[in-house]
């Protein structure tokens, strides 16, 4: 009577059931195509080009990449509402009363961001390719950034998801929290605009925060622009990353029943 | 066999003892009952034995298993029905029965099969389309308590399954336990009402600040704690009732200001003598009379009465001694 599937591979289907749903959808593929399509072509009369290592990209090439990390970040912010409402409506307890372990629960969220940041980023290039495709430069080293990009950056942000939510009790102060963070991130970066030409201070911002590192070597993975730069910001999304998760797991491990 | 066996099992937070060195044993086919005042100790004992939570000290055996070593071993082989309600909003009743068949490894036929017979046991059919942010608190009860069934297992931990339940569906679910249990499965079963202890439960124990006070079949522990009864007795008119009753005399005698006189007594059938023969010596006629046998649920406040006033004396004690 028995299947003979692991008891990850049971959490993470479970997980996506219950994430996959029309809001969801509409939340990961309408809104990035109305930033790329609408905002993207809207914004050209105002900026023409913008330089990207030896390149010069147009305004809709420019963000529909940048979209690819937002949507990586925005996809994550799943790892957190699982987990709060799994605390929230009683499940997981009852998940910790069945067949699992935490380590497994814990795994099988980190799983699913990974999935989820997986798809939606194939999802928008594939949206997006149309836009940036003259000046894409996929390769055996480039493609494998993106890839990096995605998972690195998924659970870097699942983790700060999950954080919020083993914190926080009410879901108002679990909404306003979590969208605030998120719309700092999203705004504060160069998903949308380049950090150069931005006032000295806003430019630093952007690099206080995790998103431009994320979009930064999404950007360098399409266009093939793997500089030194790139590099160490591949380093400070890996020890970023390495760090929130090891926080997240703790505080998961923690989380009293 | 013992399918439960717990021996000094303590769990403290800070200085609160919530559970206070329990022994407890479980036979396997039974459905044991636990019962207890809110705060007492259920539920921080349940979820010690399905190892939710480790015990400050103390061991807890299950189904032959130590459950501090072994604890997913155990929880592969119980299921638990926990008190707080647990959901997934967003699934339909049909589809969190089939999902938490998958979560345990059940394979797709048997989950097909068993989501229908659950469906069908548990009155669910109307409302299987149904998600279950959208349904009754009484009606997400009810998946809560039928997805458990979605896998085999050898120990059931029920606690407090019936709250939020009608009548109706109430017996339904006691009658499918009662039906699980001839088919092998053991019960934990924690209730707050004691006719569903009484009606399901082989042997109870109650727990009262974190001790275990009693323990017994149903039957015992009415004969242990349950010699006193009530009998009613329906008279004709009479005239000053309250003093012919004072003939009575060492009895608990009361009586309504009309026809009828309600005694307490532990000596029932000698206190039922004295009455008849006061009152026919007053020329009373006995119109009716009725012997109303002992309930689990007096029986309960009893032990817990009893228990509560020596946890007071206790607490007075250490507290002049504190001083």
């Amino acid at each position: 009577m028995e299947g003979n599937l692991h008891p990850i591979v049971r959490l993470i289907n479970r997980n996506l059931t219950i994430s996959l749903n029309m809001g969801f959808v509409i939340w990961q593929v309408i809104f990035p195509v109305i930033y790329i399509f609408v905002a993207g072509f809207a914004y050209t009369a105002l900026i023409h080009n913008v330089p990207f290592g030896q390149k010069n990209l147009d305004y809709p090439a420019f963000i529909s990449s940048g979209m690819i990390g937002f949507n990586i970040m925005n996809s994550t912010l799943i790892s957190g509402i699982i987990i709060w409402n799994d605390r929230r409506h009683g499940m997981f307890e009852q998940i910790l009363v069945g067949p699992f372990t935490r380590a497994q629960y814990i795994l099988s969220n980190v799983y699913t961001i990974g999935i989820i940041g997986l798809v939606s980023a194939g999802l928008i290039t594939a949206i997006g390719y149309p836009l940036f495709f003259k000046s894409v430069e996929f390769n055996i080293l480039t493609v494998p950034l993106v890839v990096f990009a995605s998972i690195t950056g998924a659970i870097l942000f699942g983790s700060i998801a999950s954080i919020i939510s083993t914190r926080l009790k009410s879901s108002e102060g679990f909404n306003v929290v979590i969208n605030t963070v998120f719309l700092f991130f999203a705004f504060v970066s160069t998903a949308f605009y380049p950090a150069e030409g931005a006032p000295p201070i806003l430019a630093t911002a952007f690099y206080l925060n995790p998103l431009t590192y994320l979009v930064d070597v999404v950007r360098a993975g399409i266009f093939g622009n793997f500089t030194g730069t790139v590099a160490y910001e591949m380093v400070v999304l890996v020890a970023g990353a390495a760090v929130l998760f090891s926080i997240a797991t703790k505080l998961l491990s923690k989380l009293e029943i | 066999m013992l399918c439960v066996e717990a021996k000094s099992l303590s769990k403290s937070y800070g200085n609160v003892t919530a559970v206070d060195s329990i022994d407890l044993s479980v036979e396997s086919g039974k459905i044991f009952g636990f019962l207890g005042p809110n705060g007492a100790g259920k539920t921080t004992t349940i979820k010690l034995l399905t190892t939710l939570i480790l015990p400050t000290s103390g061991t807890i055996n299950i189904l032959g298993m130590d459950a501090a070593r072994y604890p997913l071993k155990v929880r592969k082989k119980i299921g638990v029905v926990l008190q707080q309600p647990s959901y997934e909003p967003n699934l339909t009743v049909e589809r969190s029965l089939e999902k938490y068949g998958m979560m345990w490894d059940v394979d797709s036929k048997t989950r097909r099969d068993r989501v229908e017979e659950l469906l069908a046991a548990f009155d669910l059919q109307e409302i299987r389309k149904k998600k279950n942010d959208d349904i009754s608190i009484g009606q997400r009860r009810r998946v809560q308590v039928a997805r458990e069934f979605m896998h085999d297992m050898d120990l059931l931990f029920l606690d407090e399954p019936t709250v939020g339940l009608d009548p109706s569906a109430r017996r339904g679910l006691l009658d499918y336990i009662k039906g699980k249990v001839r088919d092998g499965l053991t019960i934990f079963f924690t209730t707050h009402i004691l006719e569903e202890a009484e009606y399901l439960c082989d042997e109870i124990a109650i727990i009262n600040h974190g001790k275990i006070i009693a323990v017994d079949t149903p039957d015992e522990l009415k004969n242990k704690f349950g010699r006193e009864k009530t009998i009613k007795v329906h008279i004709g008119k009479a005239e000053d009732v309250g003093a012919i009753l004072q003939g009575v005399g060492k009895y608990e005698v009361s009586h309504d200001e009309g026809t009828v006189i309600t005694l307490h007594s532990a000596d029932s059938e000698q206190a039922l003598v004295k009455i008849l023969q006061v009152l026919n010596a007053n020329n009373i006629a006995v119109e009716d009379l009725s012997v109303v046998p002992t309930s689990l649920e007096e029986i309960f406040l009893t032990v817990v009465k009893n228990s509560n006033n020596n946890f007071g004396g206790k607490l007075a004690s250490n507290s002049s001694s504190d001083k």
